[in-house]
């Protein structure tokens, strides 16, 4: 097990910057998750840390070694890849047994090891099939077997599970959460998808554009997001924006909002000001409420209804924008409908407009 | 509907069945009868006059013969240096063989996954060498060989045939649509270049390099202008070349002629017999780059 430091890092491709400077602690034994969308470099930094990809500047430090200018091999780390990467013209046991094989482990070590991987990871009936003669999720545990048959410091996983229709996904995010448990080894996990990075990850950091939008727990990033940007990558459906007019009132903040409605928020840790500042609200779906007279402080007309069972959404064009709202799965809430909503301010979000959140307090 | 193999299957032999049936499905296939006839009656000549006697060459024109006899394989084997040229021709062909695809691989390899200088200008040149044919620089093959002296010997006949840039074309095609994944994943599992090469891309395109391996040793075996050159000395000769001279010896003995040409090409028809899938795959990898 060990720590990954990368400090100032950057990567260049001819003149495009993808990585800018990034500085990052990732904590020895601890799941950290890099999301973001497609392009924001979350691939190209995972492939640093692996060595497959030049530092153009930078350190990137494991355990207590620089291993920036260290070759992939001797980074003491495993990677598992999106397309698993197992070589078809060698059995499930080849495959896991591979890494050993070119480190001339004797015959009797390799068949113990395989053997250890594969009753940890339920493979044993599959040893001596090839990759073709696997299904989607087999193939994947073939792959982390092959990871783990290195007992390497830190696993790196790049989108491992993107492969994988949605019932599959589950169940191996589970099963990769369990492994995670069991060895508690350092893993760094490459995804664009929040639920996998929420569900598994003690640490999320988010990605845009090769810089840290913010870095920290699941619960700090859907709660508390430092910016406009997380605050609306991260949930889904996404947060809700209200443009709006802000003065400090005594005990808080108070948004006028388009349409002239009013909302008084919990005082913010911001500098006070006097006068009105332009900012956006930010409120989660489930923060929004369906509401009736002089509790609904804003009305709409609902355009499109989701059901889901347990739960809806209904999306209402309003004077203010389009909230989205999520109501209980019991109430019956049609397209077309003209609805009223309150809304929970005490859970609302500031961002000025350069898009940082003001921080509650 | 379309993606259902089951359906496109029946549908093609539909439409398959309708074309034989059609009048103008019957006479494509009786065109192809006669094409194919055409092509097979030289063999098929070539074949029964070998069974003939000398002077039933010169007397019988049936379709088979009335008394067929192996004398002409029998004099051919006798009477002629043929399991000299047979060894030679194996020689030959087994060495271009191994070491065109061994060397195009490894070329190919290198210029599809290695990063290097001159590597664009080595891929330019393999292209580029295409433009030039093999019998035009026959004549300045000959002089250097010769300089170096090394006619009338094995090195000599196998060294200007390693020349095959179609096979370093058709390799480096295969690694470049490989995913990188793969060469990344023997990385990270600690293997060399030369390990990633020999252990994960070899036996990964084994069926590109069996089909590679069975036209080359056909197109080795078969040269004739390179060996006739090279060969002067008739203990040197390949089959292809010795037949030739066998002609030339015997006049108009047509039996023993047809014979050791029968003799000659047994080992091309059996490949192409064992190894008629790989022949075809080798043909449609090259064709596109053939032009």
């Amino acid at each position: 097990m060990a720590s990954v430091e990368l400090s100032q890092l950057t990567k260049r491709f001819g003149g495009l910057e993808v990585i800018s400077g990034l500085n990052l602690s990732v904590e020895d034994g601890s799941f950290c998750a890099l999301l973001g969308p497609s392009g924001c470099g979350k691939s190209t930094l995972l492939r640093m840390v692996a060595g497959l990809e030049t530092v153009t500047s930078g350190t990137v430090r494991i355990g207590d070694r620089d291993v920036t200018s260290t070759e992939p091999k001797s980074r003491g780390v495993a990677m598992v890849f999106q397309s698993y990467a197992l070589y078809p013209h060698l059995t499930v046991a080849e495959n896991i047994a591979f890494s050993l094989s070119l480190a001339g482990v004797s015959k009797a070590k390799k068949t113990e090891h395989v053997a250890r991987v594969a009753a940890m990871l339920r493979l044993e009936p599959l040893l001596e099939r090839k990759p073709a003669q696997l299904s989607g999720g087999q193939r994947q545990r073939v792959a982390i077997g092959r990871a783990l048959v290195r007992d390497p410091s830190v696993f790196l996983f790049d989108e491992p599970l993107s492969n994988l229709d949605a019932l599959l996904r589950v169940q191996m995010r589970l099963e990769l959460a369990k492994l995670h448990n069991d060895l508690k080894t350092t893993m760094i996990y490459v995804t664009h998808d929040q639920v996998e990075a929420m569900t598994l990850a003690d640490k999320i950091v988010v990605l845009d554009k090769g810089v840290i939008s913010q870095a920290g727990s699941p619960w700090e990033l859907y709660n508390r997001p430092a910016n406009r940007f997380v605050a609306g990558f991260i949930g889904s459906p996404g947060m809700n924006f209200l443009k709006g007019q802000a003065r400090h009132t005594g005990d808080g903040v108070s948004v006028t909002l388009q349409g002239g409605i009013t909302l008084t928020l919990p005082p913010r840790a911001v500098a006070a000001f006097t006068g009105e500042r332009s900012v956006e609200i930010g409120i989660r779906p489930e923060h929004v409420t369906l509401a009736s007279g002089s509790d609904a402080q804003i009305s709409g007309k609902a355009s499109v209804v989701e059901y889901l069972g347990n739960t809806s959404f209904a999306y209402v064009d309003t004077a203010q924008g389009s909230i989205i709202v999520q109501a209980d799965g019991a109430t019956r809430i049609n397209a077309g409908d003209t609805v009223g909503l309150a809304l929970t301010t005490a859970e609302a979000h500031i961002f000025d407009d350069t898009g940082q959140a003001w921080p509650h307090l | 509907m379309s993606g259902d193999p089951t359906t496109r299957d029946t549908s093609q032999s539909t439409a398959l069945s309708h074309l034989t049936r059609s009048p103008a499905g019957i006479l494509l296939t009786l065109l192809t009868l006669i094409c194919a006839a055409i092509w097979f009656f030289p063999i098929y000549w070539a074949i029964i006059t070998s069974l003939r006697s000398d002077q039933a060459t010169v007397q019988e024109f049936g379709m088979l013969p009335t008394e067929p006899t192996l004398s002409g394989y029998i004099f051919a084997i006798v009477n002629s240096e043929l399991p000299i040229w047979y060894l030679n021709s194996t020689i030959v062909s087994v060495s271009v063989t191994v070491l065109v695809v061994f060397m195009s691989a490894c070329t190919g390899f290198a210029i599809s996954q290695l990063r290097f200088p001159g590597r664009m200008v080595l891929w330019w040149t393999i292209l580029t060498s295409f433009m030039v044919p093999i019998t035009a620089l026959i004549v300045n093959h000959f002089i250097i060989i010769a300089g170096v002296k090394l006619l009338n010997t094995h090195i000599g006949m196998i060294l200007p045939m390693l020349l095959s840039p179609v096979t370093v074309i058709v390799y480096k095609q295969f690694f470049d649509g490989l995913p990188k994944e793969f060469r990344e994943a023997a990385v990270m599992d600690g293997a060399t270049e030369l390990q990633v090469f020999l252990r994960v891309f070899l036996p990964m395109n084994w069926g590109v390099t069996t089909a590679l391996a069975i036209i080359t040793f056909i197109g080795a075996w078969n040269s004739f202008l390179w060996p006739f050159l090279v060969a002067q000395d008739e203990k040197m000769m390949t089959v292809t070349v010795g037949v030739s001279a066998v002609q030339d010896a015997y006049g108009v003995a047509y039996g023993r002629v047809l014979a050791g040409a029968v003799l000659a090409s047994l080992p091309v028809a059996l490949a192409y017999l064992f190894f008629q899938r790989r022949v075809t795959q080798a043909i449609t990898l090259s064709a596109g780059i053939k032009g």
